[in-house]
C-alpha cells in the first residue's frame, strides 16, 4: 500500500456551475429556500396571531364584566306600601323582620313612579336587595325619601357599555339625561357565588370552590408523587413489579383527563358513596390526575442529582434513607416544586373529570368546606357559557380572565423556581 | 367527638411520644466502648410510629364501619320497627335521618324519620365515645410497649427506616390501583352494559339515539346503542381535522424556531407556544363556539354549502388543532434536536441549502420520533373533551362534510352522565362503555408511540 | 514510533511536484466570539498534491479546515477575517454562492456520518440536489462510478437499498467519500477520516487517497503523523492557531526547520 500509485489518467471534466441552466437551478433553489423558509416563519405567526386573538377576544369582552351600571332610585318610604318599624330594625330580630317585608313590591312601584310605566325592567332582578341593604344600614329612610344605587337589568347595562339593543339604548339614553344612571367596579362579581341574574352573579363560589378542591388535590397527590418518585428513583428493585408501576404511571400520564372522571364516578361516589359535588371528591379525582405528573417530574429532578453527592453521603456512613432524605430530596426539591406546579395548574383548569362528579350544580353560595357542594371556575365558566341571556358573555369572558391570571400566575411562579433554583451539576 | 377531633388528640399523643422516648434515648451511655447504634431522634420516632400508626389504622376501619352501627342503633327501635322493609322510601327515610342528625336538613318530610333521630344522635354519642376510648388505649399501648424496647443498643434507626420504606413502596402503588381502579370500574359497568345491549350492535351499530323512551310501550324504548357515528365523529374531529390543522403548523413552527430563527426570535416565541399549551381546554372550548364556530357557519352560508350548522366539525377540529399544535412542535423539536449535528453537517458540505437539508436529510431520518409525537397528539385530540362539548354538537351524524355537526365519543360521554338519570339505566352504563373504547385506543395509541420514540431515541445514542 | 520510520515513510513518497494552485489563503484570522482560533494563516493548495495538516489537538488544525468550504458559516459565533480564494476567486466575497462552494469543495468528516437512507440514496443526494443527473439511467451511472472509486463498488453492488447505517465503519466512511466525489467536487476536505476507524479500514482508505490524488485537490487533518507522511506531498504544522511551517512533506519529517515541528514529530509534546 506504500508503494505509489500513478495519477489516473481518465480527463476529468468539470462541472460548469456558470452555465445558465445551472444558474438558474441555483436561483430556484434558493426561492425554494426563501419560501420555506417563511412558511416557517408564517407557521409560528399562526399561532401567536391566534393566542393574540384569543386574549384580546377575552379581554375586551371580559373587561366588562368587572364593571356594572348602577341606576339611582328614589324610593319614597313614606308613602310606600311597606309597614315597617325602624324601632324594629335595630338588633336581635331585624333579618325577620325584613324578610316579612315586601320589599320587592316597594322596589317595583318606586321604578315604575321614577321611569314611568315598565320601570321596573330597568332594573336588575336583585335590585330589591340593593334597597334591602340600604334599609338595614341606615333604618331611618323609612321615615323620608331616600335616593338609592341599585344594579341596571341587563339591556340598560350592555347599553351603558356600548353593546345593548335599541330599547336599552333608548333606555340608557333616557336615563342618563336624567343623570340617574353610573358604571362602576363590579363588587358583586368579586364576592358573590352563582345566579340566574347575569347583573348579579359573582366569581367568588367557583373560585373558593377551586382552592379548596386545588387544596385536596395538593395536600394528597404532592407526598405521593414525591415519595413514589424517591421509590422508583433510589429504592425500587429491578424486577416486574417495578416495571409495573413504571408503566401504570407513564400510561396514567397520558389518560384522558375524562377517564378520571368516570373512575371518579364509579369509585368515589358510586362505590364509597362519597359526597356528590364536594371539592373532597374533585380533589381525589384531580390528585390522581396530577400524581402522574408529579412523579414524572420529580424522577427527572432526582436524576440530575449527580451519584457523587450519594457516594460521599454513603461514604461517611449514612444510611441509604439518611441519603435520599438529606442530600437527594433537598436537592431535587426545586424541581420537584416546579413539576408540581405545573401538575396543579393543569388541575386548575380541567373541567371534565369535574363534570362527570357532579360538580356542575347551581351554587348561589361559595361552599364552606371540603364535603360541600360547590362548583370550580372551568365548571363556572363552562355552565355560563351555556346561558342565553346575552349578559353572562362578558361575565364568561370575565371568568376566563380571572382563570387566566391564576395560570399565568402559577406558570410564571415555576419558571422562576426553575431558572432561580435548579443548578446544572 | 368528632373524627377530626381524635386524630388530632392521637397526633398530640405522638408528639408526647416522640419528646419523651427522644429524651430518654439523650441520656444513654455507651455500653462498652460502643456508642448507641441509633441517635435520640430514631427512637423518638420509633416510640411516636408505634402511638400513631395502630390507632389511625383502628380509626379508618372505624369510619368505614361507624355509619353502618350507628344506623342499625337507631333502626333497632320502636320507631326503626315500623319501617318499610326496603324500597325508595325506605332509603330516603334514613338519608333524612343521617340529614337531620347532622343540622344539614331543616324541616323533614317523614314524622318518622324524626322519631328516630333520638336514637340515631345517641348511638352517635355512644359510638363516637367508645371509637376515641379505643383509639387511646391503643395509642398509649403501642407507646408504652414501643418504649419499654428502648436500649441503648436497640436499632431504633433500622425500624424507622424500614417503615420510610414501606411507606415508600406503598405510596408507589398508589399507581397501580389507580390503574386497576380504572380498568376494574371502566370494565365492570362496561359489562352491566353489555349484558343489557349486545357489544355487537355497539361497536358495529350506526344508529346512536341513548335517549331512553318514558314508556315502555314507545316506539325505540330500548333506544339505539350503534357507536360507529361517535367514532367518525372523534377520528374526523381529532385524528383529521385537527391533524390537518396541527401537523404542518406544529412541525414547521419546531423547524423555524431551532433551525432558522435568531435566538431572540427564540426566546419570544417558545413561551408564545407554551403558553397556547396552558391555556385550558373549557376557555379554547368557549372561544371556539363563540367566535370560531359562527364564523365558520357564515362562511358556509356564503358558499351556500348544504348541512351548515353552527356546531361544526370544522370548528371544533381547527380550534382543537390549534391546542395541538405546541404539543407537536415539540416533540419535533425534541425529535430533530436528538439527529446528530454530523448528519446536518454532512448534507450542508455538499453543498445543500437549509431547507434542503431539513426536508431531506433531518426530517427523514427525524421520522420516527415526529410519528411517535404525532401519534400521541392524537391520543390527546381524541381524549379531548371540553371543545367538542362546546363546539362540536350532539348530532350523531356519519358525514364528511366538515361543516356539518357531528358528535363524538367524549361529548356523548358528557352528555350521558349528566342528565337526572338513574345509575344502572343502559343510557348511564352506554358512557362506561364508551370510556372503556376510549380508555384502550389512547393506551394503545400510547404504548405504539412510547415503543416508536424509544427505539428512534436509542438509535442515535 | 521515531524519527527513522517516519524518514523512511516519507521518503517513499513520490516528490511533490510545483502543481498549479488550486487554493489559496492569505491572513486567515478565525475568531469564535472573542476567542481567537486560528492567527494569521497562510497557505497554498495545490491540484497534485494531497496536502496534510498536522499538530496537537485543538490546534486549530480543523477549524481551520472548515474554512475552506465555509462549514464555519454554521456556528453563529465564527468570524474569519483574511481572504481565502478558490480558482482565484475570494470565497467569502458576497458573489460567491455557498452552495455551490461546497459543492466544488466537498467535505468528510471525523466520524463517518452516512444519512440514513439506502446506500445508493446517500450517494444520489448530492448530485440530486444539484441537479446533476438528467435521467435515472445517468444517476445509476453517477453512483456506481462514485462507488468504484470509493473503492466500495464491489462490497455493495449487490445490496444499493440496504441502508447506509447497516455498513461497518470504514465502508460507512468510504460511503461518505464516494458521496462527497458523487457531486464531482474539485478538492476534497478530509476531516481526520480516519480517526474511527480500525488499521485495515484506514488503510483502504488511505490507499483510496492515493487513487484520488490528481484528481481532486485533497487536503487532510490527521494527528497520526504516519499517516500524513504515508498519505501527503505538502505538509502543514499548526501549533496554538498558527502555522508553524508548511513544506514538502519528506522536507518536514527528515529536516524540519522549526525546532516545534521537531520536537512534535520527534513525540515531545502532542
Amino acid at each position: 500500500m506504500n508503494s505509489p500509485i500513478p495519477v489516473p489518467a481518465t480527463p476529468r471534466t468539470p462541472t460548469d456551475w456558470n452555465s445558465p441552466a445551472m444558474q438558474n437551478r441555483i436561483r430556484r433553489r434558493y426561492a425554494a429556500e426563501r419560501r420555506f423558509k417563511a412558511l416557517g416563519l408564517v407557521s409560528i405567526l399562526v399561532s401567536a396571531a391566534f393566542l393574540a386573538f384569543l386574549l384580546i377576544t377575552m379581554v375586551g369582552n371580559g373587561a366588562r364584566g368587572f364593571t356594572q351600571t348602577e341606576i339611582r332610585l328614589p324610593v319614597d318610604f313614606a308613602r310606600s306600601t311597606l309597614m315597617l318599624d325602624p324601632a324594629a330594625l335595630k338588633g336581635f330580630g331585624a333579618d325577620a323582620a325584613l324578610a316579612g317585608a315586601d320589599i320587592e313590591g316597594v322596589t317595583a312601584a318606586a321604578a315604575d313612579a321614577a321611569f314611568g310605566d315598565g320601570g321596573a325592567r330597568l332594573l336588575s332582578d336583585g335590585a330589591w336587595l340593593s334597597v334591602r341593604e340600604a334599609i338595614k344600614e341606615r333604618p331611618e329612610v323609612l321615615q323620608g325619601k331616600a335616593d338609592i344605587w341599585v344594579p341596571a337589568a341587563t339591556s340598560v347595562d350592555l347599553a351603558a357599555k356600548g353593546d345593548g339593543d335599541a330599547a336599552g339604548e333608548a333606555a340608557y339614553a333616557r336615563l342618563k339625561a336624567a343623570n340617574a344612571v353610573q358604571t362602576g367596579i363590579n363588587l358583586t362579581f368579586l364576592t358573590k357565588a352563582d345566579s340566574t341574574d347575569p347583573t348579579l352573579v359573582g366569581i367568588w363560589g367557583a373560585l373558593k370552590g377551586s382552592l379548596v378542591t386545588m387544596f385536596v388535590t395538593l395536600i394528597l397527590a404532592f407526598p405521593i408523587g414525591v415519595l413514589s418518585a424517591l421509590y422508583l428513583e433510589e429504592y425500587a428493585p429491578r424486577n416486574r413489579w417495578t416495571d409495573l408501576i413504571e408503566v401504570s404511571i407513564n400510561n396514567l400520564a397520558a389518560v384522558p383527563s375524562i377517564i378520571f372522571g368516570l373512575l371518579g364516578l364509579a369509585v368515589f361516589l358510586n362505590f364509597m358513596h362519597l359526597p356528590r359535588s364536594a371539592p373532597l371528591v374533585g380533589g381525589l379525582t384531580l390528585a390522581l390526575m396530577t400524581m402522574p405528573v408529579i412523579v414524572i417530574a420529580g424522577r427527572n429532578a432526582i436524576k440530575s442529582v449527580p451519584p457523587s453527592i450519594r457516594d460521599a453521603a454513603l461514604g461517611i456512613g449514612a444510611s441509604r434513607v439518611q441519603v435520599v432524605f438529606h442530600h437527594v430530596l433537598p436537592l431535587a426539591l426545586p424541581g420537584i416544586l416546579t413539576g408540581t406546579i405545573i401538575g396543579m395548574a393543569r388541575a386548575l383548569g380541567e373541567t371534565a373529570p369535574l363534570l362527570m362528579i357532579g360538580m356542575r350544580a347551581f351554587l348561589a353560595s361559595p361552599p364552606g368546606g371540603i364535603t360541600d357542594p360547590a362548583t370550580v371556575l372551568p365548571v363556572q365558566i363552562f355552565l355560563w357559557s351555556d346561558e342565553v341571556s346575552r349578559g353572562f358573555v362578558e361575565k364568561t369572558s370575565a371568568a376566563i380572565i380571572v382563570l387566566l391570571v391564576f395560570l399565568l400566575a402559577m406558570n410564571g411562579l415555576a419558571i422562576y423556581l426553575r431558572n432561580r433554583f435548579e443548578r446544572r451539576w | 367527638m368528632s373524627n377530626l377531633a381524635i386524630l388530632f388528640l392521637i397526633l398530640g399523643l405522638g408528639l408526647v411520644a416522640w419528646l419523651t422516648a427522644r429524651a430518654k434515648a439523650a441520656g444513654f451511655q455507651p455500653v462498652g466502648g460502643i456508642r448507641p447504634h441509633s441517635r435520640p431522634n430514631h427512637h423518638g420516632w420509633y416510640v411516636a410510629l408505634w402511638a400513631i400508626v395502630p390507632a389511625l389504622i383502628f380509626l379508618a376501619v372505624w369510619s368505614n364501619i361507624a355509619p353502618g352501627l350507628t344506623m342499625a342503633a337507631a333502626i333497632d327501635t320502636p320507631a326503626g320497627a315500623t319501617l318499610p322493609a326496603a324500597g325508595m322510601e325506605r332509603s330516603a327515610i334514613l338519608a333524612e335521618v343521617r340529614g337531620l342528625a347532622s343540622g344539614r336538613v331543616q324541616g323533614g318530610f317523614y314524622p318518622l324519620a324524626q322519631e328516630m333521630v333520638p336514637a340515631y344522635q345517641a348511638a352517635q354519642t355512644r359510638y363516637g365515645i367508645a371509637a376515641a376510648a379505643l383509639a387511646v388505649i391503643l395509642a398509649l399501648a403501642g407507646g408504652a410497649f414501643a418504649f419499654t424496647r428502648l436500649r441503648p443498643d436497640f436499632r431504633a434507626r433500622t425500624r424507622v427506616e424500614r417503615v420510610v420504606m414501606i411507606g415508600l413502596l406503598v405510596a408507589s402503588l398508589i399507581a397501580i390501583l389507580t390503574t386497576i381502579g380504572i380498568v376494574g370500574s371502566l370494565l365492570f359497568e362496561t359489562m352491566r352494559f353489555f349484558s343489557k345491549v349486545s357489544p355487537v350492535e355497539f361497536l358495529f351499530g350506526t344508529t346512536w339515539s341513548p335517549q331512553t323512551a318514558m314508556r315502555a310501550d314507545q316506539v325505540g324504548s330500548s333506544g339505539a346503542f350503534g357507536a360507529i357515528p361517535l367514532f367518525w365523529g372523534t377520528i374526523f374531529i381529532g385524528a383529521i381535522i385537527a391533524m390537518v390543522v396541527a401537523i404542518p403548523l406544529g412541525m414547521m413552527s419546531a423547524i423555524y424556531l431551532t433551525q432558522y430563527a435568531a435566538p431572540g426570535v427564540r426566546k419570544w416565541m417558545k413561551p408564545v407556544l407554551e403558553v397556547l399549551a396552558g391555556v385550558p381546554t373549557v376557555v379554547y372550548g368557549y372561544f371556539a363556539a363563540l367566535t370560531v364556530a359562527p364564523a365558520i357557519r357564515d362562511f358556509a352560508a356564503f358558499l351556500h354549502i348544504p348541512g351548515a350548522s353552527s356546531e361544526s366539525a370544522l370548528a371544533a377540529g381547527l380550534v382543537m388543532g390549534i391546542m395541538i399544535i405546541p404539543f407537536v412542535s415539540s416533540m419535533a423539536d425534541d425529535s430533530i434536536a436528538a439527529v446528530p449535528q454530523a448528519m446536518r453537517d454532512g448534507s450542508l458540505a455538499m453543498g445543500a441549502t437549509t431547507s434542503e437539508t431539513i426536508s431531506k436529510v433531518l426530517v427523514p431520518a427525524a421520522l420516527p420520533g415526529v410519528v411517535g409525537g404525532v401519534l400521541l397528539a392524537v391520543s390527546r385530540a381524541i381524549g379531548e373533551t371540553m371543545i367538542v362539548v362546546m363546539a362540536a354538537g350532539l348530532a350523531a351524524n356519519m358525514t364528511a362534510n366538515p361543516f356539518a355537526s357531528v358528535t363524538t365519543v367524549t361529548t356523548q360521554i358528557v352528555q350521558l352522565l349528566t342528565g337526572d338519570q338513574e345509575f344502572d339505566s343502559p343510557k348511564t352504563l352506554a358512557a362506561f362503555a364508551l370510556g372503556l373504547v376510549l380508555f384502550i385506543v389512547t393506551l394503545l395509541l400510547n404504548i405504539v408511540a412510547l415503543r416508536v420514540v424509544k427505539k428512534y431515541r436509542e438509535a442515535y445514542e | 514510533m521515531n524519527d527513522h520510520t517516519l524518514n523512511d515513510i516519507a521518503a517513499h513518497q513520490p516528490a511533490a511536484t510545483e502543481g498549479t494552485l488550486k487554493m489559496a489563503a492569505r491572513n486567515v484570522n478565525v475568531f469564535y466570539g472573542a476567542k481567537q482560533a486560528i492567527r494569521d494563516v497562510s497557505i497554498d493548495v495545490t491540484q497534485e498534491n494531497v496536502t496534510a495538516f498536522i499538530g496537537p489537538s485543538g490546534c486549530g488544525k480543523s477549524t481551520f479546515l472548515r474554512t475552506l468550504n465555509r462549514m464555519n458559516d454554521t456556528v453563529a459565533s465564527a468570524r474569519v477575517e483574511g481572504q481565502i480564494t478558490l480558482d482565484g476567486e475570494d470565497i467569502y466575497s458576497p458573489s460567491m454562492d455557498v452552495v455551490q462552494l461546497r459543492a466544488r469543495v466537498g467535505m468528510v468528516f471525523q466520524k463517518p456520518n452516512p444519512f440514513p437512507k439506502s446506500i445508493y440514496e446517500n450517494v444520489a443526494y448530492g448530485p440530486r440536489i444539484h441537479g446533476l443527473a438528467a435521467a435515472k439511467a445517468d444517476m445509476d451511472q453517477i453512483v456506481e462510478k462514485s462507488l468504484k472509486r470509493a473503492g466500495l463498488w464491489e462490497e455493495v453492488k449487490d445490496r444499493l437499498t440496504d441502508s447506509g447505517t447497516a455498513l461497518s465503519g470504514g465502508q460507512q466512511q468510504r460511503l461518505c467519500i464516494a458521496r462527497a466525489i458523487a457531486v464531482d467536487p474539485e478538492v476534497i476536505l478530509m476531516d481526520e477520516p480516519c480517526s474511527a476507524l480500525d488499521p485495515i479500514a484506514t488503510a483502504k482508505i488511505e490507499e483510496l487517497i492515493h487513487e484520488l490524488r490528481g484528481r481532486y485537490a485533497i487536503v487532510i487533518v490527521t494527528h497520526n503523523m504516519q499517516q500524513a507522511a504515508r498519505v501527503s506531498q505538502r505538509t502543514a504544522f499548526f501549533h496554538l492557531g498558527t502555522l508553524v511551517e508548511y513544506g514538502d512533506t519528506s522536507e518536514i519529517f527528515t529536516n524540519p526547520r522549526e525546532t516545534r515541528t521537531k520536537d512534535y514529530i520527534t513525540g515531545r509534546y502532542g
